[in-house]
């Protein structure tokens, strides 16, 4: 199509024909190279996507949970996208002492009210911001939380770094309660 | 040299001819449906995909597993959530299961002599594909069918017009009386005749009646179209990706006919010099 | 700067030296027709097939137990699964159409005579190896025809005096067909198209040397008669590749089970055979070789496996069984009459494979095994008469051109 648009435009200029023949075909060739190359990236694409987690997979993108025999002070460990989330029922105790820890000097500074939606559920994700270990359950460690027996990490009743080498707070993943007896783990995906 | 064109004409006839798939011999020809999901636009009909799915879920899986589909993914044809987890729970199931029947398998063998097959793929798996599922769904015998089984098996007489009624009714050849009266036998003794399964008889009886199950969207639920409903519904389970592959495959065919047209451009070009 | 680059690798490795000596200036015969475009289309394919497979391999299992599932959730699952393996499991289809023609163009135009015998043997094993990769390949998705094609295959090496029976045994790793075969089955096809790779290179090598044949099958002169490969040959093999493509996708993407069996649809059950088991199309004619010995007793089995083997075997030795001073069957009016009528034996043969082995026609009057032998004893009848009729100057060739 464009091809023959160029070889009109060309067609009212004294140029002799030679040359003429000469770019257009140059164009051609051109062209061709650029479509072809169009079509290598093509092919390449479904290569690359079949790399990417595969629909039984992303089927496992959330995870429900049933927390209606989840007790005051009792914990679970529940399996998300193949890692382990802690969810604790917390007593009126570790709330109150999460509150408090609100107040002190953190190394990685956020308030409880941030991190539980309903401060009565505490969710984190279990792996150790130092180098991956899980830790321990609630009240292994220092301020009634939980300690990575690693490395000696204490995290306190909100899952926040208080003592030892981890430089982070344990992270919260995403979650909702669909209803009072139901959480949901994790966004859903596709 | 016409020996020569002879004996090339005869080499292309064979390389058109003979590797067209032998017809299955033995056994009435199947009758052809018009699939709409067949040919290079062929699309899945979203409605008959629900109505099929119901048909697959409350009939066919009182014994057969379709166990590469799970329940959830039912809602992409228009389930509700709700509807999704009533079809799932009435199979003692979660939504997320797989779509397995809750028929214990060594119930079931015991029931039929057979273990049900799974049906996932059935309508590939199966000389004739669609055609051959809906052919066996909808060959069992009729009313009118049983009725002149029964006269015939009453009277201990086979006359010339009733061997030519039955045998097209049961899909057998006229010129065989004596396997006609074999087949008259065994459906006298309770054994479920078909007449486009290999060999006529098998241990599933007739799974679909008129009116089996009932259809929400007002869809008179005949035989006929429930057949063709679950039948689509089992095409789809086979291969959930025959959408996404012909729409990928038209737009490749398509740039595929602009990258040759300009190769062959470019290729005359170059050559114009050597010829 | 990259010309200086170019010199400086050129000075330690001569890149530029090879690339223009056998690629870009690479001379090639002027009057090529396009059936010497099927060289390249079949190297073409096994690119694919090596790229399709590698991506197959990282989500199959050779599990007995889950091969037939892995399949299914790489069909369903995996992002483009299905493109994958539809383009793979049509590939090997393509690649033997492409290769037969390969072969037969060879066969014509007498491009396994002298000086080019070396290149045609080394063709020669590397369709050997194909149809070895083909066969492993076709039993990993474990379906009834994958387990019992596999049987019946394996189960030719019993007909081997004395070790035959243990032979078996320890292909299979067990008693019968089963998980320890699979595991093994799906290393060997993993390696072996990197043989083929590898002879591929020495048959291109072999090539080379002597440089192409051509439909009039004369000697050339390199100067007047040639033409660079590139851009001449390039753009030719592109073209050609483009109308591959197009009914190479036509299968993959609208019909991409018109070549594989419904039976293969089934998980495979070593308790129940499959009412009617056949090969894929591409062994057909040989199946149909080996099943048309059976009127031999009790050696029958033997024969037939040895008659399958000699009918590829015979190649090896058409070079010398052809004595025509003339290369190209084009000045050959003998030759090409009963290259013809092999082809259509060739067919013929595949199509007895594709059917039971007691079926008949004309109401049981042609039993197909009669027509199996007839076509077998045509099939080496081809190789016996090319050798009378030019060893014995039956055939008068046609006056050849001295030059283009």
């Amino acid at each position: 199509m464009s091809a023959s648009a160029h070889s009109t435009a060309h067609s009212h200029s004294p140029v002799p024909e030679q040359p003429e023949e000469e770019s257009r075909r140059d164009f051609l060739i051109l062209a061709t190279g650029a479509v072809s190359a169009v079509g290598v990236a093509g092919a390449a694409w479904p290569f690359i996507r079949s790399w990417s987690p595969s629909a039984d997979v992303l089927s496992q993108a959330t995870t429900e949970v049933d927390i209606s025999a989840l007790g005051k002070g009792q914990m679970i460990t529940v399996p998300w996208q193949g890692k382990p989330v802690f969810i604790l029922h917390r007593t009126d105790e570790q709330i109150a002492s999460a509150k408090k820890g609100d107040a002190e000097k953190l190394p990685d500074p956020a308030k409880d009210a941030e991190r539980a939606q309903k401060p009565e559920y505490l969710v984190l994700l279990a792996i150790c911001t130092h180098l991956g270990c899980v830790p321990q359950p609630i009240g292994t460690g220092n301020f009634g939380g939980f300690l990575c027996p690693c490395h000696g990490s204490h995290y306190d009743t909100s899952g926040r770094i208080r003592q030892g080498p981890a430089p982070k707070n344990l992270e919260v993943p995403f979650y909702a309660f669909k209803d009072d007896k139901t959480l949901v783990i994790g966004k859903s995906v596709g | 040299m016409d020996f020569m064109k002879f004996l090339k004409t005869v080499a292309l006839a064979a390389a058109v001819v003979l590797p067209q798939p032998a017809l299955a011999s033995g056994g009435p020809a199947l009758p052809t449906q018009s699939w709409g999901f067949h040919g290079i636009f062929g699309q899945f009909d979203q409605a008959a995909l629900k109505r099929g799915a119901r048909v697959a879920v409350e009939v066919c899986m009182a014994c057969h597993s379709i166990k590469y589909i799970k329940f959830d993914a039912l809602k992409q044809f228009g389930f509700s959530e709700a509807e999704v987890i009533a079809l799932a729970e009435a199979q003692s199931h979660n939504k997320k299961d797989r779509m397995t029947s809750p028929m214990d398998p060594v119930a079931a063998k015991d029931t039929f002599g057979v273990l049900p097959p799974d049906l996932s793929l059935i309508t590939k798996a199966r000389k004739g594909y669609e055609d051959y599922t809906y052919a066996v769904l909808t060959g069992y015998l009729t009313d009118a069918d049983r009725a002149l089984v029964q006269k015939v098996m009453e009277d201990g007489v086979l006359s010339e017009g009733e061997l030519k009624e039955l045998s097209s009714a049961l899909g057998v050849d006229a010129h065989q009386p004596d396997k006609v009266k074999e087949i008259l036998t065994r459906i006298q003794a309770n054994e479920n005749f078909n007449k486009y399964f290999p060999g006529h008889f098998l241990a599933m009886p007739q799974p679909i009646n008129d009116g089996s199950v009932t259809y929400p969207d007002g869809v008179e639920s005949s035989l006929k179209q429930m057949s063709q409903d679950v039948v689509t519904f089992l095409a789809w389970a086979a291969e959930p990706t025959l959408m996404e592959r012909k729409a990928l495959g038209l737009k490749v065919m398509l740039y595929l006919v602009i990258l040759t047209v300009m190769f062959y451009a470019v290729k005359r070009r170059i050559w114009a010099k050597v010829h | 700067m990259s010309k200086s680059i170019m010199d400086w690798v050129d000075a330690r490795l001569p890149v530029t030296a090879l690339i223009k000596s056998q690629a870009t200036e690479y001379p090639t015969p002027k009057n090529l027709n396009y059936w010497w475009v099927f060289g390249s289309l079949a190297l073409f394919c096994l690119i694919v097939m090596l790229l399709t497979g590698l991506f197959l391999a990282m989500h199959y299992k050779a599990d007995a137990n889950q091969a037939f599932d892995v399949v299914e959730h790489i069909m369903r699952d995996v992002n483009y699964g299905w493109l994958l393996r539809y383009m793979h499991a049509n590939g090997a289809t393509f690649f033997f159409i492409t290769v037969y023609v390969h072969i037969l163009r060879g066969m014509y135009y007498g491009s396994y005579r002298a000086p080019r015998e070396i290149l045609w043997w080394f063709g020669i094993i590397i369709f050997f190896l194909l149809m070895a990769t083909a066969f492993m390949g076709y039993v990993l998705p474990w379906g009834q025809m994958s387990y019992w094609g596999a049987a019946v295959i394996t189960n030719l090496m019993s007909a081997i005096p004395v070790v035959g029976e243990e032979l078996v045994i320890w292909i299979w790793g067990g008693f019968a067909v089963g998980d320890p075969t699979l595991n093994r089955f799906f290393a060997l096809h993993f390696l072996l198209p990197f043989v083929i790779f590898g002879v591929v290179i020495i048959h291109l090598w072999a090539l080379h040397a002597v440089h192409s044949n051509n439909p009039d099958g004369i000697d050339l002169d390199e100067h007047k008669d040639t033409i660079p490969f590139h851009p001449y040959i390039t753009i030719k093999d592109l073209f050609a590749m483009g109308v591959f493509l197009l009914v190479y996708c036509a299968f993959v993407f609208f019909i991409p089970n018109f070549f594989l069996e419904p039976d293969n649809y089934i998980p495979a059950n070593p308790m129940q055979t499959p009412a009617h088991i056949v090969p894929e199309w591409y062994f057909l004619p040989f199946y149909a070789i080996l099943r048309s010995i059976d009127f031999l007793g009790s050696f029958s089995k033997l024969a037939g496996v040895i008659a399958m083997i000699a009918a590829i075997a015979i190649l090896f030795i058409l070079p010398f069984l052809d004595r025509s001073p003339v290369r190209s069957f084009r000045y050959r009016p003998l030759s090409r009459q009963l290259f013809w009528i092999f082809v259509i034996d060739c067919f013929l043969l595949g199509w007895v494979g594709y059917n039971p082995a007691d079926a008949t026609r004309f109401n049981g009057a042609l039993p197909l095994i009669v027509v199996g032998r007839t076509c077998t004893a045509i099939y080496f009848g081809y190789f016996i008469l090319l050798w009378i009729i030019t060893a014995f100057d039956i055939e008068k060739p046609q006056p050849v051109p001295k030059s283009l």
